[in-house]
Parts: structure tokens; C-alpha cells; sequence
């Protein structure tokens, strides 16, 4: 029903003529006002996280792949803000374009589990009980307890390293709690006077479950994908960090990670920084993925 | 209750089957003729004789039909043998069984730490919901779930091998090597179990018992530790076990760094190495020992909790 007001007041908005960009602009601050500074702070990151991530080639100060073994690992100084790693490349270039390739394997994987997950959850808890809802529970409840990492690194022998696998090998596992929680929300919906209004007016299935199931259950599996995010995050580092991730030549942040080793004594900086990359990226979606989550067990009290 | 058990059993069944089929393929999907695979990593000479090649795929039985080595891959695999490492040697089941001690081992100690330092604070904040101690409870769960254990151990092993000297870098020799392994692989598992701790203290101290036991004038003290715990801790007896089973293959991060000979390192090493009989077994030991405990943990699940064995919570 909020959905309904929210279209119409929309449809209003545009009807008057009302500057879009103020609107837009003020919608923001009273979504973000009265919210957690968790939260908040968590949404500053991630927007400030993914526009340098894409701006990240253009405003590089150095080369991230040039070398010069000359200055190679060289204290932070006017020239290497940050210092430079073992091959003397600027470490600051190098942090600024590493986040790119952990961040979209992980932001895909995270939207196909969310996807098949979703859709496969809410049809098992529309038609509760019955051969695909048992077959496809059964199945989560297997599949679930296998380590995602133990998949990945099998998949990543078998066919190389590359975004495909990756992301195959993680989604093959990571739909089963989306899976799981959207068919739990979806029984509980289930019995809604709403649910059966539309079942009675002779709604066609797919339209009670894409008009009506799937907006109402939506804030609980939002607030999950983002805790699942930051999940990925770093299950994406190990594996680049065990060299069965993101390949040598590119820059990313579990790699820097793991070829700081062995100078680590030398210049803790060439591990502190690399790491506190992953740590802040994984925090600002946690703390996004608990204010909704909040927000979506309150019943959004905090709503316009 | 016990349909819905023999169900689960079937898709395990089916599931394992399945399992063991794909890791049975590796060798033929991974490029290349088995037969040489094999000859590579035991002569290390690619240039031997075509007849010297057929006689040992004859030998080794890889000119029969596939459905058939299947078979008999699986028959000598639920014997317990799963073939011969490439690099060591050995059999792969004595090297899994080794490793699997060790993973154990690793993975107890850090869920014991986490256990013992969630159930006591997950409670605490359960007490006074929106407290100090609470919100700095939430925050701590956040950083630990947020913190890379490939970062914090090779910090930890700075401060306290490199820079202190307190604790060994690596290996898996006394106890002492197994303190900072089993503290960085703990905090993850610590963030959940308080979270759950914490979830479940909620609504347990809702219930009308604790009520009637506050009215009696027993403490908040007495009551959390007579009645809540032990209506509280259940969930986490679930969560523990599935953290086992996610723990001895999954921290394959954390052997690699410290040295440790267990189950992920063993997988590691077998893909580093393309050990195809490691990895099968190595795979198929780990799957279907994550399924088979998170099995028994949800089947004690339902067998410790009344409301749920009667169907009520569902």
C-alpha cells in the first residue's frame, strides 16, 4: 500500500513541476536523517568507495604498473604520498585502482545470489509444500553448509582464474541463504488478507508474486545482500591473496596484501594500507546491511 | 518429522553422489589426456613412448568406459582408498585423515574462544538492549565480521613473533604455534555466535518464565544464569557445529599463512601442484564432511527443541 502512495506522490511530484534535483537532494537527507551514524557513515564510504573505484584510472598520480626498482620500497614521501612496494610502483596508485576487480566480482555475485536466490525462495513459499518446495529446501539445506571457498578454489583447478569462475564458483553456493530467508518471508505473508484478496480476485500467480510478494519481503533480503557483500569482499581477497584470484600483473588489494610479506618488517605500510582498504570497504556494507536490517525488523519506523 | 528425514537423507545421498561424480571428471575436464596427466607428474618427461602410454592407460584401467571407472573409482573411494598422491606419494586417504586431525583440532580451539567469550557477552547485551555495553557489543560484531583474517594474521604475527617474540611465526609444532591461529580464526565465528546469543537472550528474557521467576525476586543475575542460558543456548549448539564443518576446509587462508598441515593447506597444495588424486579427495572429504555434521547438527536441533519437533515453530 506504502508502494501505491509512494507511485502516486511520484506521479504528483512530476505533474507539479517540482525541481527534480532539490527533491531528490532533500529525499536523501530525510532518508539519511534520524538513521544510525553507522548507517550513515556506511553509505558516505560506499558512495565515496565506488566513485573513486571508477574514477580510479584518471586520477591516479602514477602508472599503478610502472616500475622503479630504483626507489622500490621507498618511505612515504611529496613524490610517493604513500611509499612504494617492492617493485617501487606508487603504492597510492596502486591502492586507489586495487579495489576494482574484488569489488565487482563481489558486487556480481552478490546480485545473481540475490536474484536466483530470491525467485527460487519465493516460488518454493508460494506453492509451500508441495515437490519443488521440498526438492529445492532439501537442497539448500545441503548445499549450505559447504564452505564457498572450498568450491571456489576446486572450480578455480579445474578452469583457471578468471571473473567467470569466480563468480560461478561463488553463486553456486551463495543463493542458499537468500533462498532460504525469502521462502521464510514469504510464508509469513502468505496468510495476509492482501495476499488473499489478490488470490481471490484471480490474480495470476506470477502477478501476486512480482506486484505483491517480492516489494513486501524486499527490505529483509536487501539488508542481507549487503551483510552478504562484505562477506564476499573478503572471501574474493583470500582467494586473491592465495594467487587463485585476481592474476599478477593487475593491482588488487588482497595481492598487495600478500606480496607485502616478506617486507613487512621493512615498511609495515605496504600491509597496513592494502588491508585497511578490504576492512573499510567490508565495514561501510556492514553497517549499510545492519541499519536496514534494523530498520526492516522495526517495520521502517523510520520511513517517510 | 521423519519423511522429511529420509528426504534429507536422499538429497544427501543424491547430493554425494553427485559430488564425488564431478570430482571423479576432474582429470578429463581439465584438459589433456588423464593417462598423461598422471605420466607428467610421475616422470616429469612428456617425451615417452605412444605404446608405453596406452600400456599403462590399459594398466590403469582408463581404456574402459567412463561409467564403468566411475564405478570402480567409487567403490575403492567408500573402501577408503582414494588413490595415490602425485607429489608425496602416499595415500591420499592416510595424508586427509593426518590433516583432518590437525584442521580438528584448529577449528575446536577457535570456536571454544568464541564460544567463551560470546555466550557471557551476547547475554550481557542481551540484558540492557540499546546499553553502553550493547552498542559497543554490535560494534565490535561489525569489525570482526568486516576484518580480512589474511590481513590480521600477518599483523599479528608482526606484533607478536617479529616485533615481540612472544609466540612462533608458522608452523605446527607445540602449543604455543596454535595461540594465534585459533585467535584470528575465532573473532568471525565470535561475531556470529554473540550475534546469535544476544538474538536468542532477547527473546528468551520475553518469555512469561523469566517474568515469573523476576517476580519471585530472583535476581536478573540468578535468573539469567537458571533459567535463561540454558533456554538460550541451543541455537548456538547449532551454530557451532555448523562452523566446524565450515571451518575444516574453509580456513585455508589461515593454514596457508601460519604453515599449518591441515585440510585447507592440503587442498591448497594440491591445486598449486595439480595433485588431481589430492584434489578429488581432498574435495570430496571436505564436502562431505560439512554435509554430514551440519546434518547431525540439524537433526539435534530438532531432537533437543520440543516446539520444533512437534511442528509448532514452523
Amino acid at each position: 500500500m506504502r508502494i501505491d502512495n509512494a507511485s502516486q506522490a511520484a506521479a504528483a511530484g512530476s505533474l507539479l513541476h517540482v525541481p527534480p534535483r532539490r527533491t531528490a537532494a532533500r529525499r536523501l537527507w530525510r532518508f539519511l536523517r534520524g538513521r544510525h551514524w553507522t548507517f550513515r557513515t556506511g553509505i558516505v564510504i560506499l558512495v565515496a568507495l565506488v566513485v573513486t573505484l571508477i574514477l580510479a584510472p584518471w586520477i591516479v598520480p602514477h602508472d599503478p604498473a610502472v616500475q622503479n626498482l630504483i626507489a622500490r620500497l621507498s618511505p612515504p614521501s611529496a613524490e610517493h604520498w604513500l611509499g612504494t612496494d617492492h617493485l617501487g610502483r606508487d603504492l597510492l596508485s596502486r591502492l586507489l585502482v586495487g579495489g576494482r576487480f574484488t569489488v565487482t566480482i563481489a558486487m556480481i555475485t552478490v546480485i545473481l545470489s540475490f536474484a536466483i536466490g530470491t525467485l527460487i525462495g519465493v516460488v518454493a513459499g508460494r506453492v509451500v509444500g508441495g515437490l519443488f518446495d521440498e526438492i529445492t529446501m532439501r537442497v539448500v539445506d545441503v548445499l549450505i553448509s559447504i564452505p564457498d571457498v572450498v568450491v571456489a578454489i576446486f572450480l578455480v583447478a579445474i578452469f583457471g582464474p578468471g571473473y567467470l569462475t569466480l563468480i560461478a564458483s561463488l553463486t553456486v553456493i551463495g543463493w542458499t541463504p537468500f533462498a532460504r530467508l525469502a521462502r521464510g518471508l514469504t510464508l509469513a505473508i502468505n496468510s495476509q488478507g492482501y495476499i488473499q484478496a489478490a488470490e481471490v480476485l484471480g490474480c495470476s500467480r506470477s502477478f501476486i508474486v512480482l506486484r505483491h510478494v517480492i516489494p513486501n519481503i524486499i527490505r529483509p533480503i536487501a539488508a542481507v545482500s549487503f551483510l552478504r557483500f562484505g562477506h564476499k569482499l573478503i572471501t574474493v581477497g583470500a582467494l586473491s591473496f592465495l594467487g587463485l584470484g585476481v592474476q599478477p600483473p593487475a593491482a588488487d588489494w588482497a595481492l598487495m596484501l600478500a606480496d607485502a610479506q616478506p617486507y613487512v618488517e621493512r615498511l609495515p605500510i605496504l600491509m597496513i594500507a592494502p588491508g585497511l582498504a578490504i576492512f573499510v570497504a567490508a565495514l561501510s556494507v556492514t553497517w549499510i546491511g545492519h541499519g536496514l536490517e534494523i530498520e526492516s525488523r522495526d517495520g521502517g519506523s523510520g520511513d517517510e | 518429522m521423519l519423511a522429511r528425514l529420509l528426504q534429507r537423507l536422499l538429497i544427501l545421498g543424491l547430493m554425494l553422489l553427485g559430488v564425488s561424480l564431478i570430482a571423479f571428471l576432474v582429470p578429463f575436464v581439465s584438459g589433456g589426456d588423464p593417462v598423461r596427466t598422471i605420466l607428467m607428474s610421475r616422470v616429469r618427461d612428456l617425451a615417452v613412448d605412444p605404446a608405453a602410454v596406452e600400456a599403462m592407460r590399459v594398466h590403469l584401467g582408463l581404456d574402459r568406459p567412463l561409467p564403468v571407472q566411475y564405478g570402480t573409482w567409487l567403490w575403492q573411494a567408500l573402501q577408503g582408498d582414494l588413490g595415490y598422491s602425485f607429489t608425496s606419494g602416499r595415500p591420499v586417504a592416510s595424508e586427509i585423515g593426518r590433516a583432518l586431525g590437525v584442521s580438528v583440532t584448529l577449528a575446536l580451539t577457535a570456536l571454544g574462544i568464541a564460544a567463551a567469550v560470546a555466550i557471557p557477552l551476547g547475554t550481557l547485551a542481551a540484558t540492557r538492549p540499546g546499553g553502553t555495553v550493547d552498542s559497543a557489543t554490535t560494534l565490535m560484531i561489525q569489525t570482526f565480521v568486516a576484518t580480512p583474517e589474511y590481513w590480521l594474521a600477518p599483523m599479528g604475527i608482526l606484533v607478536f613473533a617479529l616485533y615481540l617474540g612472544w609466540l612462533p611465526s608458522a608452523g605446527w609444532t607445540s602449543w604455543s604455534s596454535l595461540v594465534l591461529p585459533a585467535m584470528v580464526l575465532s573473532l568471525r565465528p565470535m561475531a556470529y555466535f554473540t550475534q546469535v546469543t544476544r538474538a536468542t537472550m532477547m527473546d528468551v528474557l520475553q518469555a512469561p518464565y523469566i517474568t515469573a521467576a523476576r517476580s519471585r525476586g530472583l535476581s536478573m543475575r540468578q535468573t539469567v544464569m537458571r533459567h535463561g542460558l540454558r533456554n538460550g543456548s541451543l541455537p548456538v549448539v547449532t551454530f557451532f557445529a555448523l562452523w566446524l564443518a565450515g571451518l575444516l576446509g574453509g580456513s585455508v587462508v589461515i593454514e596457508v599463512i601460519f604453515a599449518i598441515p591441515g585440510m585447507g593447506r592440503l587442498l591448497y597444495e594440491a591445486v598449486v601442484n595439480r595433485d588431481v588424486p589430492m584434489l578429488q579427495g581432498g574435495f570430496v572429504s571436505i564436502v562431505a564432511l560439512s554435509i554430514l555434521i551440519n546434518t547431525i547438527a540439524d537433526i539435534l536441533y530438532v531432537a533437543l527443541n520440543p516446539a520444533v519437533r512437534s511442528g509448532h515453530a514452523h
